[in-house]
């Protein structure tokens, strides 16, 4: 404390002197350079934008000199500028002085882009829009014809990169016709002209477009920055392959086509197969068919193998063998049958006769003897007992045994049955009782 | 295969490709009958050959519907060397 008053003190006495404090000096100095308002074209060497900070910090130069320059956060968000190292940059602001360091400092009021940083940024803006419209969205690109007949062609007719396309296609696939509009490819006309040129290949018949020219230099590309341009592109009913002839940078056409190739060739080629492609497909495609048709003929011949040997052809009367079967046993069973029932009614008979032979020997057993007894009482009665008895029978010459004498008229012979024979006599008289 | 088949020459080299495509891919399939198979197998071997010669034959026809195309002198010989 003492120390700090001694040395104040001993200031104030040296400012008696006609000298200033280093604060005095700065701030006269502060208030000299902050009178004026200046403009100032660099490029943009060194950049500290960090989030906590209050103000934008950044160096600008050129071949000989180099300024730090720092630019308030609410100026620097309007601008709307991305500071990035090498952009040339046009800045309006003044010098002040930053006295705790002894510093001097450009204060930055505004910024823009310079020269090409100012085509840039205008391309960034354009490139910001139509991302934002989501016409650069991967999800719009569409996939390339393989086999296109048609290909349309946009760009300059006098320029190597009409050749280049043209000899890759001739080389790669020469099946396909190219519809080609010749249409400037630089200046402020270029973008109407492409999309002019667009416009009349598609309504032609291509399939797919090819909007191509060779390389140049930022400004060279502007037409294929054109908003314009890249609306027509996004709307075109056909994919489009933009084959613009930079590697580094991408131009807003790139990022509306369906695809971006890096040289008018790579365009080329990505709308056309390759023909060392196109051979080995087809004759990959070649052997596949002989293949899949053998292969058809060996499965049908094996089928007809499998059929011709089932049983069935390889011996026909198995085709009949079940009723073949059926009826051999029905015979047999036939053969069997009618004997055994022979047979049976043989024995059947047999028994039956067998019986029969006994009931009929018992039956005339007792006839027999009835016989007897009748045979005796039959003596008895016999007409032959009684003509012994003296009794005689006589028959007419019709045979019947006569009861009256009408029965053998006069002149009729009658036979006189006698118990030892008999006498035929004439009748020569009737004489009725 | 097909119901109404098109005129080899009436079709476009994608069609005929894609065509192609379709009859391999059915061949190998093993469905079909064998007169049909035969069949696909006639047709794929004549849209293939008639494939291959459209690319051997083919001259790159480019019509200039704007503008006017200035030759370049070299084409003709870089493309008989190339192919």
């Amino acid at each position: 404390m003492a120390y700090e008053t001694a040395w104040g003190q001993q200031a104030e006495t040296l400012e008696q002197n006609g000298a200033l404090s280093v604060s005095a000096a700065m701030a006269q100095a502060k208030r000299a350079l902050e009178g004026v308002t200046v403009r100032i074209i660099g490029e943009v060497s060194e950049v500290s934008v960090k989030p906590g900070y209050k103000a934008a910090y950044f160096t600008v130069k050129d071949s000989s000199a180099a300024l730090p320059c720092m630019m308030w956060n609410n100026r620097y968000r309007e601008a709307g500028v991305q500071l990035a190292v090498g952009q040339l940059v046009e800045l309006t602001g003044r010098f002040t002085l930053y006295a705790a360091k002894g510093r001097m400092n450009f204060d930055v009021f505004s910024i823009a882009l310079a020269g090409e940083g100012d085509l840039r940024l205008k391309v960034a803006n354009i490139a910001k829009k139509l991302r934002a419209e989501g016409l650069t969205d991967p999800a719009r690109k569409r996939p390339l014809p393989v086999f296109p007949e048609r290909i349309g062609l946009v760009t300059s007719p006098r320029s190597a990169a009409v050749h280049d396309v043209l000899r890759t296609l001739r080389r790669r696939f020469p099946v396909a016709e190219v519809l080609l509009a010749g249409v400037p490819v630089e200046g402020a006309q270029a973008p109407i002209g492409i999309i002019e040129g667009l416009r009349c290949v598609v309504s032609a018949g291509a399939q797919v477009v090819l909007v191509v020219r060779g390389g140049g230099s930022f400004e060279d590309m502007m037409p294929f920055n054109d908003e314009f341009l890249a609306r027509a592109i996004a709307a075109c009913p056909v994919p489009v392959v933009t084959g613009i002839g930079h590697e580094v940078d991408t131009a807003i056409a790139d990022m509306v086509s369906d695809v971006r190739a890096s040289t008018p060739t790579a365009a080329a080629e990505a709308v056309s197969p390759s023909r060392e492609n196109l051979e080995s497909l087809m004759s990959s495609r070649a052997s596949s068919l002989s293949a899949s048709a053998s292969l058809a003929i060996e499965r049908a011949k094996a089928r007809v193998t499998r059929a011709a040997e089932r049983p069935m052809f390889a011996d026909p009367l198995m085709l009949f063998a079940s009723e073949a079967q059926a009826i051999d046993l029905a015979s047999e069973r036939l053969s069997r049958a009618i004997p055994a029932r022979l047979q049976r009614d043989s024995q059947l008979i047999d028994t039956a006769s067998g019986r029969l032979l006994r009931v009929g020997s018992s039956l005339t057993e007792r006839f027999a003897y009835q016989m007897a007894t009748s045979a005796a009482r039959l003596d008895d009665l016999s007409p032959v007992n009684t003509l012994a008895r003296g009794y005689s029978i006589t028959r007419n010459e019709q045979g019947d045994i006569m009861r009256h004498v009408s029965q053998a008229p006069v002149g009729s012979t009658v036979e006189i049955t006698l118990s030892d024979g008999s006498l035929v006599c004439d009748v020569i008289e009737s004489h009725k009782k | 295969m097909d119901q109404e088949q098109k005129p080899i020459d009436d079709m476009t080299f994608r069609e005929a490709m894609a065509e192609l495509d379709g009859i391999v891919a059915t061949l190998e399939g093993n469905t079909l009958e064998l007169e049909d198979s035969l069949k696909g197998y006639e047709r794929g071997v004549a849209l293939l050959a008639s494939l291959q010669k459209r690319l051997a034959d083919a001259e790159q026809k480019v019509s200039v519907l704007m503008g006017e195309l200035s030759g370049e002198k070299d084409d003709e010989v870089r493309d008989t060397t190339l192919s």
